[in-house]
């Protein structure tokens, strides 16, 4: 009865990874075809199959082209790379801190990120460095990356003073958050004084990297920061099972055969920087770090063998169409991805919170 | 066998554990009682590999520390006083936690949970928890193999009542049937003298006594241990001695037993 009831839950969640990816796909093509410009499915086909030397002959409109070439796709596909990232971070985190509130941006990775890429933008001008230059985009997802792994390596070294031991309790992880919530205020602070020291152009930059902006994408920007995220991502995605054995305690997945220490660092560490390249491409985007996987195990189940691949599913679903919203909703004005996210994320932050709070 | 020799444990300058020897032979229940703050839990977490010591502890004829973490898994499975799990998880992927799936249906089967398979594991009770994570723990060493494996319990049936208490030890007994040595840290002496083939107590951090508990459950030595004035009277039933303490309770003036 177990092995059938084993294999009808695996199976059911190969349903549940399938159904996502299809959903994820038909949201992609949607994405493709809406905007202020509407191109119909079937010439987005033929667009492609004409990139791809077939039907050469096809008469197809060169503005639709253009747009779809040079604006939608790498816009898609920065914006899939990124919910990827944000996800899986997100999933990972929260299976890590073992706390469903945590989130890339609740424990200093995304205003570490977004931090330096302030100081990279308003600094690096001052010496003359281009924002939309092939230099500042090998600069800027590094200084992100780096910005993302030292604010969390100081919320870290906190929250170790603070629990002693190898069983991080309960109180352990409420001084993560609290010294994470402290890091995120400091970081925002310093990006005030950046911002002091900012032109009016840069000024409308830092509304840029506060809300997040899908709007820059381009296939260059997408060179330098495309592999970093795929690698943190790829990582993330090994730690499924050290995950679920983390679920029970430190402790606990130590006695199973996890080394708890290299799995942790590793987790931060390619968390640090698949978000810090997603913050050096759109800015920090808050809550589908939180709302994803949270979503995926209220909806289902908690193995994180479906909450992590599910994220890394979800996450883009959401902010595709989070985006979609975004920039049909006041066309042809876009409003920030980060306002859209947030407008659906908080309320259900909230609900978290008092949801936890009645649990206990 | 797990072998200590000659094992101290020094933390903020207070000694935990002073000199320790003691040995778990596989197939064998070795329990290990005490008064609290005698050291029980800081020599279970240094025999698990948890935290650090002095002085020699073997595993199977190996140095402990040489050991991968991995590796001391397949050897050895640990089951803490209390384990929170933070999500909620069927009892059959805590089950599954241990990381052997080949047993699973045969271990849930001999613990009597897998009528709960796909229940959320938080909404049990605090005794259907523990023998969930008692089956988690069996299941992580229950294959036969050619090297013995270790069970190490922390207190494994407190918060139990009385049939939960019992079905636990039998449990543990079935396992040293499959050439598993078992190490508890167990507080009814009662139990002790039921279950276990060996028993140290240890007070102060060193080993006063050791023996089969047959042998060592005499008042002098339980009186000495514990501080405390108790009965040992012998039941026909078991064959086994059993313990009642004495109404009069303390050996000693109670400002010394709390010092």
């Amino acid at each position: 009865m177990i092995a059938t009831t084993m294999v009808s839950r695996d199976q059911r969640d190969v349903v549940v990874l399938t159904s996502l990816a299809i959903a994820l796909v038909v949201i992609f093509l949607l994405s493709l075809s809406i905007g202020q410009m509407f191109i119909p499915l079937r010439e987005i086909a033929i667009i492609f199959l004409k990139k791809l030397g077939l039907f050469t002959s096809v008469e197809t409109d060169s503005v639709h082209e253009t747009v779809l070439w040079s604006i939608r796709l790498p816009r898609l596909v920065m914006t899939t790379l990124i919910g990827v990232a944000l996800g899986v971070s997100g999933a990972a985190l929260q299976g890590l801190f073992r706390n469903p509130l945590v989130e890339p941006g609740l424990i200093g990775v995304s205003s570490g990120a977004s931090l330096a890429v302030v100081s990279v933008i308003v600094f690096g001008s001052t010496l003359g460095l281009d924002r939309h230059s092939l230099g500042m985009s090998i600069i800027m997802p590094a200084f992100a990356f780096g910005g993302g792994l030292l604010a969390t390596f100081v919320v870290l070294q906190i929250g170790k003073q603070m629990g002693q031991g190898a069983n991080a309790g309960p109180s352990t992880v409420a001084m993560l958050i609290l010294a994470g919530v402290a890091i995120n205020a400091m970081c925002g602070a310093l990006m005030g004084l950046a911002i002091f020291h900012a032109n009016e152009n840069q000024l409308h930059m830092f509304t840029f990297w506060t809300l997040g902006d899908l709007g820059g994408a381009s296939w260059n920007s997408l060179v330098i920061a495309t592999p970093l995220l795929l690698v943190g991502i790829i990582f993330l995605l090994r730690y499924t099972n050290a995950l679920n054995a983390i679920a029970l305690g430190e402790s606990e997945a130590f006695h199973m055969g996890v080394d708890v220490d290299r799995v942790k660092k590793s987790i931060v560490f390619f968390a640090a920087l698949s978000v810090g390249a997603s913050v050096s491409l759109a800015g920090a985007i808050g809550f589908v770090g939180l709302v994803v996987p949270h979503l995926i195990r209220v909806v289902f189940h908690s193995d994180n063998r479906l909450v992590m691949p599910g994220s890394a599913i979800g996450g883009p679903l959401l902010l595709i169409i989070a985006d979609m919203i975004a920039r049909t909703i006041y066309a042809p004005t876009e409003l920030p991805i980060g306002v859209m996210t947030a407008l659906i994320g908080a309320p259900f932050f909230i609900f978290l919170l008092v949801r936890s709070k009645r649990a206990k | 066998m797990i072998s200590v020799k000659n094992l101290s444990i020094t933390r903020s300058g207070k000694q935990l554990l002073k000199g320790v020897n003691l040995e778990v032979k596989p197939g064998l229940f070795t329990a290990i009682a005490g008064p609290n703050g005698a050291g029980k839990t800081s020599l279970l977490k240094a025999i698990s590999g948890e935290s650090a010591y002095e002085g020699t502890l073997e595993i199977n004829g190996t140095a402990a520390n040489k050991y991968s973490v991995a590796e001391l898994s397949k050897i050895r499975s640990v089951l803490p006083q209390s384990s929170h799990l933070q999500f909620p998880f069927s009892v059959q992927q805590v089950v599954k936690l241990a990381g052997n799936h080949k047993n699973i249906t045969e271990v849930m089967e001999l613990t009597g949970i897998t009528t709960w398979a796909t229940r959320n594991y938080l909404t049990l009770s605090g005794g259907e928890q523990q023998r969930v994570q008692l089956a988690r723990v069996l299941s992580q060493v229950w294959d036969i193999k050619s090297y013995p494996r270790y069970v190490l319990l922390d207190e494994p049936t407190s918060n139990l009542d009385l049939a939960q208490q019992q079905l636990i030890f039998s449990l543990v007994k079935h396992a040293c049937e499959r050439n598993i040595g078992v190490l508890a840290i167990v507080h009814d002496l009662n139990q002790v003298a039921q279950f276990a083939d060996q028993l140290y107590f240890l007070k102060g951090g060193s080993v006063v006594a050791n023996g089969n508990p047959k042998e060592i459950f005499t008042k002098k030595i339980i009186e000495e241990t514990f501080c405390c004035k108790v009965n040992v009277y012998h039941d026909p039933c078991t064959d086994c001695p059993y313990i009642v303490p004495d109404k009069n309770l303390f050996t000693t003036p109670l400002k010394t037993v709390n010092a």
